[in-house]
């Protein structure tokens, strides 16, 4: 799936996909759930933190 | 680079060009009365003016090289760095009017005070089209 694809998908541009990617963006959390579900797989499976 | 992105750069440049053709005027007319000159009307229409026309230009050329992008509606990325650059303009346009007007209680001088506040009203604009970029570029 392309960047693109993905960002029309959920609802944001594909600028907003790659600053996803990069790090450089935390999406909302209904944009987080949106692109899980795009997957089929869970939040987690797709995001990650790491603590302090 | 988005067509947010794109169009903060437009802007901040065509801010910092209309800025400095109004106080390179407005020096030039100073130093034809040996004081600061008075705000002029004209001067002031000019300026809205021709940001306006240029921001129209700049847009439009922005659109062409990007169709697609072109009418691409605000999304959350977007509304943030909106939301947070126009917080730092706030902050700046504040500063700038209250030292513009403890100025004035010192000096009394009007020309000054509008000079300065218009001043500050370009300075914080530019601030935010700066702060767009930079939050574009770097992460929000």
């Amino acid at each position: 799936m392309s960047q693109a694809a993905l960002g029309e998908a959920i609802g944001v541009t594909r600028q907003t996909i790659i600053a996803i990617e990069q790090g450089r963006y935390s999406p909302s959390l209904e944009s987080a759930f949106r692109i899980s579900r795009v997957f089929g797989v869970g939040l987690e499976d797709v995001f990650g933190w790491v603590g302090d | 680079m988005s067509f947010h992105e794109k169009s903060a750069w437009v802007m901040g440049l065509i801010m910092i060009a209309g800025m400095a053709f109004y106080f390179r005027t407005v020096a030039a007319m100073s130093e034809g009365m040996e004081q600061l000159a008075p705000p002029v009307l004209p001067l002031v229409i000019v300026y809205i003016v021709v940001i306006v026309i240029l921001s129209i230009l700049g847009h439009i050329l922005i659109a062409i090289t990007r169709p697609s992008e072109a009418d691409d509606m605000m999304d959350e990325r977007d509304k943030l760095v909106a939301a947070r650059a126009g917080n730092i303009a706030g902050l700046i346009l504040g500063v700038g009017l209250i030292s513009a007007l403890g100025v004035y209680l010192f000096t009394y001088d009007g020309n000054q005070l509008f000079h300065a506040a218009f001043g500050a009203l370009m300075v914080s604009q530019i601030a935010e089209y700066a702060a767009r970029i930079i939050y574009y570029r770097a992460g929000v």
